[in-house]
């Protein structure tokens, strides 16, 4: 791992939150605590933690949208985008002008977006309903717009937090065969998820949080092997606890 | 994170058409309301000051007119900016966007809709029968004045609302306090002592309604003094403001989730 490759390097960042309790008195939550990693080009990193452990935090950081309280990010990239669906969508706007802001949002410029405005309109089969107000839309139909503008957009580093189930069965398919061509393709991408098999699947290395510090980091089959065991031993401790109790 | 600083701008100016696309579709007169609500208030205005309340300045309904319409452009403009970061943070923890992009895009948003009720009182103000002269081009300096001052009180107001969100009603309370104190509804020459006068036009939105008053009524140039030193301390608080968000943009997505 050369600093070259890297696109992005964090060092011994932490991130704290400050929660209100009374009008002067604040309590304080470590999210985030000594992490560092580098990310490095091409490749597809894992996050896997238990729910809280700072997964989704850590996106943010490296997405440039949270600050860290301590420690340094480095980007060596120009552009780095926290794929999210709906991103900027406004109701009472089109399917089309939806699409148009929110790829834009992602990274993409006005032009690029309306290039590839009849591929997202396809692929969201949304043909007739493009340019109604998404107030119409069903749930389905939403994310699928907006499942297809992520799809569409490109960026340096791709930053993913479980979005690759969604709309009905068919759609769900298609969509996670398209999202895994994506991921397996020279882009470099961060993917947080639950699902230890996509992880397995897709990522190269990956990262493991455990209440918001660095467990792990490493190959894929190495840390899901060690994450696995670590959660069979939770759960067998979790158990004697109860029999004891 | 946007590529290019150019990229933003396109993404500030689509945002700008769509939100105005946006608002409009969610009455049923749609922009037509652009125009009625500055036309609403000053009727009730002339009805309530210079009918009940037999007012004494001469020709009221226009006066009315040129101060109510700057005026209410710099209320609607400021209030709406002191929530625009608040009320953008489903984007903010979703995208990496440079945070004075929110309260100037309501600032810009403002002076659009703005553009169409100024024309539009120009146009009421020839059918009204008043004379348009070459000094109405003064008005231009006016307007680019008053939108500088908006500038930098929205970038102000939007800065401190997620700090302290009671902040937005401290907002509200003032600018409705700065109507009072603006000569929006009577003539400050008739109202103040002459040496308190020029208190009251260190006020830099009552000096504004001044000077529009000045071009719109009496056809004579503005006061380019006063203009020039409210340029200077807006361009100022703008430039002041936009290097605290430099400093402190990555700040606000966890300011307003925590």
């Amino acid at each position: 791992m050369t600093a070259t490759t890297a696109v992005m390097e964090l060092r011994d960042v932490a991130v704290r939150y400050k929660t209100r309790k009374s009008f002067f008195r604040h309590d304080y939550f470590t999210a985030l605590e000594n992490i560092s990693f580098s990310i490095i080009k091409g490749e597809t990193l894992g996050v896997i933690g238990a729910n809280g452990c700072g997964k989704s935090t850590l996106l943010k950081v490296l997405a440039n949208i949270y600050g860290v309280d301590s420690g340094e990010v480095s980007w060596y990239c120009q552009q780095v985008s926290l794929l999210s669906l709906t991103l900027g969508f406004d109701p009472e706007l089109s399917g089309r002008d939806n699409a148009i802001i929110s790829g834009m949002l992602l990274g993409s410029r006005r032009q690029e977006v309306l290039n590839k405005l009849d591929e997202i309109i396809e692929f969201s089969e949304l043909h007739e309903f493009i340019d109604n107000p998404i107030k119409t839309y069903s749930s389905g139909m939403l994310s699928r717009l907006g499942f297809s503008v992520a799809l569409k957009m490109e960026s340096e580093l791709l930053l993913i937090d479980e979005v690759l189930a969604v709309g009905d069965n068919k759609f769900m398919d298609s969509a996670k065969d398209a999202m895994a061509d994506k991921i397996n393709s020279d882009q470099t991408v961060v993917l947080v998820s639950h699902s230890l098999s996509q992880v397995k699947m897709l990522c190269d290395r990956t990262l493991w949080l455990e209440g918001g510090k660095l467990q792990m980091i490493g190959p894929t089959d190495h840390v899901l092997e060690e994450y696995e065991l670590f959660l069979r031993n939770d759960n067998q401790s979790s158990v004697s606890h109860r029999l004891i109790e | 994170m946007f590529i290019s600083r150019v990229h933003l701008v396109e993404v500030f100016f689509t945002k700008l058409v769509f939100n105005l696309k946006s608002e409009a579709s969610q009455t049923y007169l749609a922009y037509i309301w652009w125009i009625l609500e500055p036309a609403l208030m000053s009727v009730v205005f002339y009805v309530v000051f210079d009918l009940f309340l037999a007012g004494r300045v001469p020709n009221f309904f226009i006066f009315i007119i040129c101060g109510q319409i700057p005026f209410l452009w710099f209320s609607n403009s400021v209030n709406n900016a002191s929530k625009s970061i608040m009320d953008a943070h489903g984007l903010i923890n979703q995208a990496a966007i440079p945070k004075p992009f929110f309260p100037m895009l309501v600032v810009f948003q403002d002076a659009f809709k703005q553009a169409i009720v100024f024309t539009t009182m120009i146009i009421f103000f020839k059918i009204y029968g008043m004379e348009i002269s070459w000094v109405w081009l003064s008005l231009a300096v006016i307007i680019l004045t008053q939108l500088l001052l908006i500038s930098a009180a929205a970038l102000l107001v939007a800065a401190i609302t997620p700090f302290l969100p009671d902040f937005k009603y401290l907002v509200s309370t003032t600018t409705m306090a700065l109507m009072f104190g603006s000569g929006v509804f009577y003539s400050y020459k008739d109202v103040l002592l002459p040496q308190h006068q020029q208190f009251f036009l260190m006020n830099p939105v009552a000096n504004l309604i001044k000077n529009y008053r000045h071009v719109l009524m009496e056809n004579t140039l503005p006061d380019w003094t006063a203009l020039g030193y409210i340029c200077l301390g807006s361009l100022a608080l703008i430039f002041i403001m936009t290097s605290y968000y430099r400093r402190t943009d990555t700040l606000y997505a966890r300011l307003i989730t925590q």
